[in-house]
């Protein structure tokens, strides 16, 4: 049997092909509103994929740094190194910077602390240049910051210099990631300006004048001095890395952590859950609801997109009954023409993906289940949109030919 | 001429037609008998609202009548009135048709179009493609098979529509005016070539039509009047 749906579409494929367009263009969305999905999963836990580590230890209490604020002594680092079958610890810090160019131009970055001389950024995906070499005044940064290899950067009172370039390294808000080493992420944190140091210099006097330690007339002499007191403790810093021993348990670690009434401890994996489900399960449930209304919508188009189209043929289907065809001839031709419309629309989809997602200012990953699913929903829309024509196409009456 | 030719391929006995009933009731075909054999033109004349399409749909298998049975082939296909066979399958096998408008498929071909009726009854393609083509090209349309209908005059159309309805050798050919739209001298080409493939075929041709000036092509002429059928006879 000759096939009826490719004759018909042949005859006007202009009108056809500019449907699909128009169908795969919105198919499109629903495949980007996925494809800025994945991308924001993958943007939020490109921290915890790029820094690793078996447990992260934050303050108590609180869910960690992806979650909520959390802050914890730098020096707990040296506490929990102390236990059987941690290997290694590291300091975890972020803080967001935004700088102010010469040029009026605003830079804004996520800085991410390494924690010299442990991690000196070899595991970043570096497109160009190098890791850190020293522990000061050295920065990686991400393409998406827009500035080379050898831009100097005056951050806080010190210029760095950028020494290496990564590619796809931005924050769950969409920033580039920039790397210094921890003390230096600390430094550009902690940098006061000179009036903000010199009074908290007097406050600090002030206080131990009024404390124990300010009756002995030795220390109130000191205090007293304009040498500053000494800090009793480094800067807090975001969380803890653990790196378990390879062959350790690091469930035992964990449990022997958690006997800390100070910190709280996750696997790598709690990190990864917490974010996803904390941080954008809001974006999450928001893109969802738009992709089914998108489907929604889409389903109702093909749907009279397919009737019309079955409108157009009602003589030729009477005819086609008239002349005594079976009902899986037409049954054949609405369900074809409907898929072929549905498969056109997801090529058309696919090729704007192809040649548009990239330029899209956030990441927009489109896996091949995605691919998959998509095609998938566009073949379900399909048959429901030539059941709708079907139904009429069914009802077509052989008299009408007569009639015409 | 076909082997067929003289046999008794359409019989209606009591065919009735009934729309309405009470005040309401309208016989639009009164109890009507008739038979009609393969070969032969047969003419049905009579005005507008006489019943005539209304006998064209019952034989067409299209409308059911009220009461009465048809035989196709000597095969009861309605019987007091109820359909005793699939009508469906008798359409496609045992019936052709051709209107006033050619109501030819408008995506397919010239060829395409008759290849249709053979190919919605199983017929493989390379088969329906070369009788298609044989029967297109003693039509005088062996150059037009690539034709879309729009592309065709309306003569053009009326044969390839006058193929379509003859290539599965149907045992009744069914047309309603297939000369209205013509002028003098292709209604007369339009009656000769049916009257050339009832012969060639072995079918029976029905031809509802107000065209007089064909009627001297046909082998009887029947009036309708009022719903009611009779033999005309010859002037």
């Amino acid at each position: 049997m000759m096939d009826l749906a490719v004759r018909d579409i042949r005859n006007d494929l202009s009108r056809f092909l500019l449907t699909a367009a128009g169908l795969g263009m919105l198919m499109s969305v629903v495949l980007a509103m996925t494809g800025i999905y994945n991308g924001m999963v993958v943007d939020a836990t490109v921290l915890p994929d790029t820094y690793g580590g078996d447990l992260w230890v934050v303050q108590k209490g609180t869910q960690g740094p992806f979650a909520e604020s959390s802050r914890v002594p730098a020096l707990l680092a040296d506490r929990i190194r102390a236990v059987p079958g941690v290997e290694r610890t590291r300091s975890y810090m972020t803080l967001n910077v935004q700088h102010e160019l010469g040029d009026g131009e605003t830079l804004r970055f996520m800085l991410a602390g390494l924690s010299w001389p442990d991690d000196l950024g070899n595991s970043l995906p570096l497109a160009q240049g190098r890791a850190l070499r020293q522990p000061h005044y050295e920065l990686v940064a991400d393409r998406a910051l827009g500035l080379p290899v050898g831009t100097s950067l005056r951050l806080g009172r010190d210029d760095y210099t950028i020494v290496g370039i990564t590619s796809g390294m931005v924050s769950s808000s969409g920033d580039p990631l920039v790397f210094a080493s921890v003390s230096d992420a600390l430094r550009i944190q902690n940098d006061l300006a000179s009036e903000a140091l010199r009074l908290e210099r007097e406050s600090r006097v002030s206080r131990v004048r009024r404390s124990e330690y300010g009756r002995d007339p030795a220390n109130l002499a000191r205090a007293g001095s304009a040498a500053p007191l000494p800090v009793t403790s480094p800067p807090p810093v975001t969380a803890i890395l653990v790196d378990v021993a390879a062959g350790g348990d690091v469930e035992a670690v964990k449990a022997s952590l958690l006997g800390w009434p100070d910190i709280s401890v996750y696997t790598i994996d709690e990190q990864r859950e917490l974010l996803v489900r904390g941080v954008i399960d809001r974006a999450r449930r928001q893109i969802g609801l738009f992709r089914a209304l998108l489907v929604l919508i889409s389903a109702i188009v093909m749907g009279l997109i397919v009737y019309t189209m079955t409108l157009d043929k009602m003589l030729s289907l009477s005819l086609l009954k008239l002349l005594g065809a079976k009902q899986r001839v037409i049954l054949r031709l609405i369900l074809e023409e409907s898929l072929l419309l549905g498969i056109s629309a997801y090529l058309v989809a696919l090729l704007i993906g192809e040649l548009a997602f990239d330029l899209f200012p956030r990441r927009v990953l489109v896996q091949d289940l995605d691919r998959l699913a998509l095609l998938g929903v566009i073949l379900g829309l399909s048959v429901a949109a030539g059941m709708v024509g079907l139904r009429k196409a069914l009802a077509a009456n052989p008299n009408e030919v007569l009639a015409s | 001429m076909n082997e067929r030719v003289g046999t008794t391929v359409l019989s209606l006995t009591g065919i009735s037609k009934v729309y309405g009933e009470g005040p309401t009731r309208v016989d639009a075909l009164r109890p009507t008998a008739f038979e009609a054999r393969a070969g032969e033109v047969v003419a049905i004349v009579g005005p507008s609202g006489s019943g005539k399409s209304t006998l064209l749909t019952i034989i067409g298998l299209i409308n059911p009548p009220t009461a009465g049975s048809l035989l196709i082939n000597g095969e009861p296909v309605i019987t007091d009135g109820v359909a005793v066979a699939n009508l469906t399958t008798m359409r496609r096998r045992e019936l052709g048709y051709v209107f006033q408008r050619s109501n030819l498929i408008p995506f397919l071909n010239a060829e395409e179009n008759v290849r249709l009726a053979l190919e919605i009854d199983g017929v493989p393609a390379h088969q329906s493609r070369t009788r298609a083509r044989e029967l297109l090209e003693s039509l005088g349309l062996g150059k037009r098979l690539a034709a879309l209908p729009g592309k065709l005059s309306g003569g053009e159309q009326q044969r390839v529509a006058i193929a379509r309805a003859m290539i599965h050798q149907p045992s009744v050919v069914l047309a309603d005016e297939p000369t209205a739209a013509l002028d003098s001298g292709r209604g007369r080409q339009v009656m000769e070539l049916f009257r050339d493939s009832a012969h060639a075929h072995g079918a029976a041709v029905l031809v509802v039509t107000h065209d007089h000036r064909t009627l001297d092509l046909v082998d009887r002429v029947l009036e309708m009047e009022d719903g009611v059928l009779s033999e005309k006879q010859p002037a």
